[in-house]
């Protein structure tokens, strides 16, 4: 069992380690400023947590992923739903937000911070902006794969509008709205992160660009693992949300 | 909505008859046309009651537009950020692809970087912008790698996918006739993974814009994005949006070339899906 278990994951370690050892080799041939080996990473993301300094900012970071991300599902849900019912709505609105989709919105990003300044409200519009329109998005794309006559037989048969719900509409649209979720996290990540650079700087955002202007390449590296690393993680999540409603999909 | 709740049946889903494609284009212009033009006044409302008198609205992003586009300042942004995209996603694609085909057609290559290939993908990209800036300075060469590093690993992800799924019998048959390694992938994995490539192409597109505008707001030099930065810092916003429609328009420019590359090219795929 554990024999098994061990073989299975052993190429994912290898994989793992043949990395940490090439960034270790690359790290220790070229110039400190460029490039710091994977050991003193670890070391300076240590120093950075010991100081007090990482994890505060990893938590403002984290408020507002979450300020933003939560508003877009609860705005983004709702809203797609009703236009994946109505569909005189779906089919006014869809282009706009098809165009709306496809516009690098960080484009956005200097009006947001000459109309709203400096606080923390223009940041969760940013993270907000760019969660909100792949969940519209795909919420529409689910509700244009019901087949009308679907409803039409279903009202034809006097179904209530709680069955037509339980029995048409959450079934077929729910699993796009997940995959719209699964990209929001991707894109409010993206958000937050501009939102950090481009706005007030705070958060890790803060903390990689602070350390960039004082060629502290260590600290950069540092800050650039652990957002990776969150971004991973959150891939993972989303990727699981995603696949259990996915077996709702026909 | 409301009157659904109490049990009367909305009077639209009865439109979509098997009628010519016409007749059901008109359908859908009107509820468009109407939410075009309720979106665009509600807007100039809004900012007219409510904002100061620079801030965009529709009627003045309008009147800016001549203005704009014979601006040899705009003019030079514009060419820029395209010539940056262009060349990040040729790069991107040429090795994305290739990196891809490996990956999935080599079960040993595929252990070996999937976890980086899928790792990377999830970074938001805008993070090593910091990084690339110490590596090539405040110049050009940051956007190109930025553009590259948005771009690449969704070819990547995509092609690979497409590889693995390859029908066997095509391999076998290939195998039969005695192909060579080489004539295999260049000649039946990767058109069979078009399809694929095209959707990874999508994604990659707009990611690459959005690496270009990102990386042009960092540099602060050249291109569409410091075009948008600069003229929103002098309060010229009316002359900014103008840039961020252009950037909505290749948004939207590469999206429906894809699609139409897809009915065009492919029609083999996912004919169900189009309805």
């Amino acid at each position: 069992m554990l024999n098994s278990n061990l073989r299975r994951h052993m190429p994912f370690w290898l994989s793992i380690a043949a990395g940490i050892a090439i960034w270790e080799i690359a790290g220790r041939s070229t110039s400190a400023a460029f490039m710091v080996p994977f050991s003193e990473t670890v070391v300076r993301l240590w120093q950075l947590i010991a100081a007090g300094e990482f994890i505060p900012e990893l938590l403002d970071s984290g408020q507002l992923f979450l300020t933003g991300f939560v508003l877009a599902l609860i705005v983004g849900i709702p809203f797609g739903l009703l236009l994946a019912r109505v569909r005189v709505l779906r089919v006014g609105i869809e282009p706009y937000i098809m165009i709306v989709y496809a516009t690098p919105l960080v484009a956005l990003i200097p009006f947001i911070l000459s109309m709203m300044g400096f606080g923390f409200a223009p940041k969760v519009l940013v993270v907000f902006l760019f969660a909100v329109f792949p969940v519209l998005y795909n919420t529409v794309e689910g509700a244009r794969s019901i087949k009308p006559e679907m409803i039409e037989v279903a009202q034809s048969f006097r179904s209530s509008e709680w069955a037509l719900w339980r029995e048409v509409m959450l079934p077929y649209t729910l699993p796009y709205t997940m995959t719209g979720v699964r990209q929001a996290i991707g894109r409010a990540l993206v958000g937050m992160v501009a939102a950090e650079f481009f706005l007030s700087s705070t958060g890790l955002g803060q903390l990689i660009m602070s350390a960039s202007q004082n060629f502290d390449t260590g600290g950069v590296f540092a800050s650039i693992l652990v957002i990776g690393l969150i971004g991973v993680g959150l891939m993972r999540l989303g990727l699981r949300i995603e696949n259990h409603f996915a077996r709702w999909r026909m | 909505m409301t009157e659904s709740a109490i049990g009367i049946p909305i009077p639209v889903p009865a439109a979509p008859k098997v009628s010519p494609r016409g007749g059901r284009l008109l359908g859908a212009f009107i509820p468009r046309f109407v939410t075009g033009i309720t979106i665009l006044l509600a807007w100039e409302i809004v900012v007219r009651a409510f904002a100061p008198a620079y801030v965009a609205k529709p009627s003045t992003v309008v009147l800016a537009i001549p203005r704009v586009i014979v601006d040899p300042a705009f003019l030079t942004a514009t060419r820029i950020t395209l010539t940056a995209v262009a060349e990040g996603l040729s790069i991107a694609l040429v090795f994305g692809t290739a990196i891809g085909l490996l990956m999935g057609r080599s079960p040993a290559v595929e252990r070996a970087i999937r976890h980086y290939v899928n790792g990377f993908y999830a970074v938001p990209m805008i993070v090593v912008l910091p990084l690339f800036s110490l590596w090539f300075g405040y110049s050009g060469a940051t956007r190109i790698a930025t553009v590259i590093f948005a771009a690449i690993f969704s070819i990547i992800v995509n092609v690979a996918d497409g590889a693995r799924s390859v029908p066997r019998d095509y391999l076998e048959v290939a195998r039969a006739f005695r192909a060579g390694r080489l004539s295999v992938l260049a000649e039946i994995v990767l058109p069979a993974s078009m399809p694929y490539l095209l959707a990874g192409f999508r994604l990659a597109a707009g990611r690459a814009l959005i690496g270009a505008v990102v990386a042009e707001f960092f540099i602060s030099s050249g291109g569409l994005g410091y075009f948008i930065l600069y003229n929103s810092r002098v309060y010229h916003h009316n002359e900014a949006f103008v840039g961020v429609l252009l950037l909505a328009a290749f948004g939207v420019g590469f999206e429906l070339l894809v699609a139409w590359c897809t009915r065009r090219f492919l029609p083999w795929y996912r004919r169900e899906e189009r309805n």
